[in-house]
């Protein structure tokens, strides 16, 4: 079975294609008139947030709707071959063949149940028709090209024995496997950690380069596909608004919903207080309530009556001047797309205030058994997952905790909030010792000035009871108020607080959007008038448009009530634009602890430089230094020994003698209040280079 | 014997109008869920599948014949325990007649569906029969899910040597045959030793157990409100629990018959390590939701976790299996009257009948024993298929 012979002209080109899912209800119009082209060689970014489309596009080349959906209007060609007209017997030849995906989640791309060499060799196999021996050889070749240590082995494991950044490398080799002509990757790297992301999305850049596959990448992080992409396609609630080059869309952008995602984006330069963040104020509408005339009307800043909500459909119109570079805006040319950004409220910065909360030398060891039958007789190993944290945190102060999973920044919410108990050193809470004390003995005002705000918007609030309930059982708990009256009143409030309207208190949870019902997490938080709050990756599943809104609203709730913010995150763009003090963890360890300032300048301890230099940022005018880590995050069951970090470390040569690999570093003072735990000498530490230049303009 | 027996098509003519207030009532149900079914919730969502809604008219008829029949004595046609010497065996629509005493006056003119072998009318031994069913089944579903979720939650919730010893001791009850079990239990002299009472006794407490739980934590930091709740919970539940279980209702009202009993317990006793393991399965994966985390870290107690913050959660898989359960349960009861370890052998009880009516079939004498086989299958049909829409519409959108 052989490919398609060579075709000239675009890869894959989607004329105004329409999708439509059907329910019992209603067609529900997922993608409308809907173009574009992937010439060879070319990667084609496809941008928005969920629930605009851009999966069903690429479920609509693979043709793979499911018993709903539907291709309504439009055509697919794939190498000039109208996809919608093929058999299922030719596009079972196309696809995995010509076609390859590469889906988000890799665990559930991969069979849990047959070995690594085994599924790889199928693709050959059945494609091709070739030899067991010559599809192992191929399987190996591929192994190595996308660089995983040890190939004879990897082909001998089940995908469980690999860690999710190997699994997902797995993917993109079977991908590779058929040399196919388009990849399409949906969302590829969202479930991995920023530095193994970063070296991900070296290794498809790099592939793509060496075999010249084309490719069409689905993202909502416009870093990442400025990082990627020749082009992009940003799309708005099924219908393309924007495409053209990267350059182009980047830097001339010509429709105002890019422009508005641009600008609720924390970009470098962007400051809580001095340049906040611009939300787009709204809602993304519902497929079946979409406005008449343009969809972004009801959000955009440059709304014309009359004009964008006539109920005619918008065509793209091109730019003249630039390469193919189109625009959904019947007001283009009208708006100064030049103007200054209006100026959005300044604040002063706040005054902090006393240290409210401690901690001195805090270690938290679990007991695991390494035996899970047999626990009480077999040997046992001790899970290091927090060591020796020292910091201290001061009224209204936002203190960032930054790291990639595994490095103990869940454990340490744990301990601070009782739900464990700390195994050595001391928490203080206004100076009274709390480490000790669980939850259920801690007094009722001890609990309510230590709440926590969580991260899946989908899972904070019990999908059982309404949202007035939740916030109602949260005051009843904390002891607010002397009747249900009292209660119902304050609840009200909380909402006003958190700016949802009071009708929100009769919803069920499942009736909200994930920016809703994340601010109905934090008005639960703050109902006992916490004083500390711990925000677990708050905003990283919400999107971009809705992250700048509830970050604000934190920020706004933070400024009005004196709160101490305890910000956990791996999102550095956000970190450096809402904290005040950031401290670096890996592995248990805080390896660098400092102003933002000082975190986010040189000198670095290597692992933060590592960071800074993965997390994508959407500008053009961003030179960042290319730094990408070797490997995974250890596990920390079994650490190495010495230094955590010195396993991925790039600057371990430069320190003297084995002294990385046989002993922890000392915390070091570098400057007031920046202290890094690392070997190397001042001198070198003096001599790094900043990792994040901006052009000049 | 003055008139002729009926014809097939006049039996059935006449059976639907003894079903008349059943059938009538069933569509007027209908007619209303359909109207309003966008407003009724996971009920109304049953409307949009066709499995959903053939399974809810069959539990629903015999649902609505035995609340007829039991409430209102309307739809059977016969006294089911009344013997007549001249319709032994009679074939179906014969005329109804007696050898020995006066006929009742107000009973039907012919046995629909023929006399079983003492001369009962089948028709009316088979509605009689659902009666039981309908009142046993459900209930001792409802106490089986009781201890069964009382167990559930804390062995998921808290894992540990508790769930070991927990999930280790229901195994053991899974494992034991369960007809062998139903054996013992009702020898005379296992009844003698008060094995049933003892076990009924620590069975049935669960349930009040488990509704001073649920209003405790829920209640605690409104105290005045709780001890109301507690009050009437525990008056009105030590009165049931007195009569039903230790026969000893101070006031008389509520007993429980001994043979009944018996079956409530085994039943019981089977079904409920099931639901057990369902219950802990479904609190190991909820309890791993943030909103589990944001309830213990405002600090709640353990058991408002599970009861209100894990269990409404769990709702969707255990309706499902609520609704399979009582087919089983309905088999079970067949079954157990089929080797005659049931109820009274007197009373009609669809399994006892079947087994009453196979020794005939060979003698080709089939309208005995087909009848009540068809309606303890349509129920259980029924069951199955509206736990089939249940979970079908559940799962959607």
């Amino acid at each position: 079975m052989s490919q398609t012979p060579d075709h000239e002209g675009p890869i894959l080109e989607i004329d105004s294609l329409s999708i439509s899912f059907f329910t019992r209800l209603r067609e529900i119009p997922a993608v409308m008139d809907f173009s574009v082209e992937v010439q060879p060689g070319e990667a084609v970014g496809l941008v928005g947030e969920s629930g605009c489309g851009k999966s069903t596009v690429a479920l609509g080349v693979m043709q793979d709707l499911g018993v709903n959906g539907r291709i309504v209007g439009g055509s697919i060609k794939f190498k000039g071959r109208d996809l919608g007209k093929m058999s299922a017997e030719e596009l079972r030849d196309i696809r995995g063949n010509e076609i390859a995906m590469i889906y988000q989640e890799p665990m559930a791309s991969l069979n849990p149940a047959m070995k690594i060499g085994k599924q790889l060799m199928e693709v050959p196999m059945i494609h091709e028709k070739v030899s067991e021996k010559e599809a192992y050889q191929r399987a190996l070749e591929v192994v190595r090209d996308v660089k995983l240590p040890d190939p004879e082995r990897i082909l001998k494991s089940f995908p469980h024995q690999l860690s999710g950044g190997q699994q997902q490398r797995i993917v993109i080799a079977m991908a590779l496997m058929a040399n196919p002509s388009l990849l399409i990757l949906d969302e590829p790297t969202t479930a991995l950690d920023v530095t193994v992301e970063a070296a991900v999305v070296e290794l498809v850049k790099e592939l793509g380069r060496k075999y010249g596959t084309s490719m069409l990448f689905i993202s909502h992080n416009l870093g990442l596909v400025l990082e990627t992409c020749d082009r992009i396609c940003v799309m708005y609630s099924g219908e393309a608004v924007e495409t053209g080059s990267i350059k182009d869309v980047f830097d001339k952008m010509q429709h105002p919903y890019t422009q508005a995602l641009f600008r609720s984006i924390p970009l470098p330069g962007a400051d809580k207080n001095a340049r906040p963040l611009v939300a787009i104020p709204g809602n993304f509408p519902l497929p079946h309530e979409r406005p008449p005339g343009c969809n972004f009307g009801p959000r955009c800043d440059y709304f014309q009556d009359g004009r964008c909500n006539q109920d005619i459909a918008i065509p793209m119109e091109p730019i003249t001047g630039d390469d193919r570079h189109f625009t959904r805006c019947l007001r283009y040319k009208e708006i100064d797309w030049h103007a200054p950004i209006k100026a959005a409220k300044q604040t002063a910065a706040t005054e902090k205030g006393d240290v409210i909360l401690k901690m001195d030398n805090l270690k938290k060891y679990y007991e695991v058994a390494a035996n899970a039958l047999f626990g009480a007789s077999g040997a046992t190993k001790v899970v290091k997952a927090n060591e020796t944290l020292t910091f201290e945190a001061r009224e209204s102060e936002t203190l960032a905790i930054v790291g990639e999973s595994g490095c103990g920044k869940s454990t340490f919410a744990k301990v601070l909030m009782g739900l464990e108990t700390a195994t050595d050193g001391q928490i203080l809470l206004d100076n009274k010792n709390i480490e000790h004390i669980p939850i259920q003995s801690r007094d009722t005002k001890t609990v309510a000035d230590i709440q926590m705000v969580f991260q899946n918007p989908f899972d904070t609030l019990n999908p059982s009871m309404t949202v007035g309930r939740q916030i109602m059982r949260a005051l009843e708990i904390f002891g607010h108020g002397k009747s249900d009256d009292d209660r119902h009143k304050e609840m009200m409030r909380l909402l006003d607080l958190v700016k949802l309207p009071r009708e929100f208190a009769d919803r069920m949870p499942r009736q909200l959007s994930g920016g809703q019902k994340q601010r109905v997490g934090i008005a639960r938080a703050f109902a006992g008038g916490a004083r500390i709050v711990v925000a677990d990756e708050p905003v990283s599943a919400l999107d971009v448009s809705v992250q700048a809104a509830v970050t604000d609203l934190l920020m706004e709730i933070q400024r009005e009530k004196k709160t101490t913010l305890l910000f956990i995150s791996h999102d550095l763009s956000i970190v450096r634009y809402l904290s005040d003090r950031v401290m670096v963890m890996y592995l248990g360890h805080v390896v660098e602890l400092g102003t933002t300032e000082q975190v986010f300048s040189p000198p670095y301890h290597p692992y933060t430089e590592a960071l800074l230099s993965a997390v994508p940022i959407a500008d053009t005018h961003v030179e960042k230094k290319h730094i990408v880590l070797e490997g995974d995050v250890p596990s920390a069951m079994n650490p190495p020994p010495g230094c955590p970090f010195q396993t991925r470390c790039r600057w371990k040569s430069q320190v003297p003698g084995n002294l990385c690999e046989t002993e922890v570093p000392p915390v070091r003072m570098l400057a007031e209040g920046h202290q890094v735990k690392c070997h190397l000498a001042d001198d070198i530490l003096a001599r790094m280079e900043p990792v994040i230049k901006i052009a000049a303009e | 014997m003055n008139k002729d027996a009926l014809s097939w098509g006049a039996i059935f003519g006449q059976m639907i109008i003894q079903f008349a207030p059943v059938l009538i009532l069933l569509v007027i149900t209908f007619a209303l869920s359909l109207a309003f079914k966008r407003r009724l919730g996971l009920y109304g969502k049953l409307f949009d599948s066709t499995v959903g809604m053939i399974g809810l008219a069959l539990v629903l008829f015999w649902v609505f014949t035995a609340f007829f029949a039991g409430v209102f004595d309307m739809v059977a046609t016969h006294d089911p325990l009344d013997q007549s010497a001249l319709m032994k065996k009679a074939l179906p629509g014969t005329p109804y007649s007696k050898l020995i005493g006066t006929p009742d006056p107000n009973a039907g003119a012919y046995y629909l569906l023929g006399g079983d072998n003492l001369g009962r009318d089948v028709f009316s031994r088979v509605i009689a029969g659902s009666i039981k069913v309908i009142l046993i089944a459900p209930f001792a579903t409802v106490f089986a899910f009781m201890v069964g979720i009382t167990l559930g939650l804390p062995a998921g919730y808290y894992g540990g040597r508790f769930d070991t010893v927990l999930s280790f001791l229901s195994n053991l009850v899974l494992a034991f045959p369960v007809i062998l079990l139903f054996y013992l239990l009702v020898t005379p002299e296992i009844v003698q030793t008060g094995i049933p009472v003892y076990m009924a006794a620590v069975l049935f407490i669960f349930p009040l157990v488990f509704l001073v739980i649920l209003w405790n934590s829920r209640y605690h930091t409104q105290p005045m409100k709780r001890n109301v709740y507690l009050a009437i919970t525990l008056v009105i539940g030590i009165w049931v629990y007195l009569g039903i279980a230790w026969d000893a209702d101070p006031l008389g009202l509520i007993r429980f018959p001994p043979n009944v009993l018996v079956v409530f317990v085994s039943v019981v006793f089977v079904n409920s390590p099931t639901v057990f393991r369902i219950v802990r399965g479904l609190v190991l994966d909820i309890k791993t939701r943030d909103y589990v985390a944001a309830a213990q870290t405002r600090g709640e107690g353990p058991w408002y976790i599970m009861l209100w913050e894990i269990l409404p959660n769990a709702r969707g898989p255990l309706l499902v299996d609520f609704c399979l359960r009582i087919g089983y349960t309905t088999i079970l009861l067949g079954t157990l009257g089929f080797f005659g370890l049931g109820l009274e052998s007197e009373s009609p009880d669809w399994g006892k009948m079947i087994i009453d009516g196979r020794r005939l079939l060979s003698a080709n004498i089939l309208h005995i024993a087909i009848p009540p086989a068809i309606a303890l299958l349509t129920l259980v049909l029924g069951l199955n298929f509206l736990a089939d829409g249940l979970r079908e519409e559940s799962l959607r959108d």
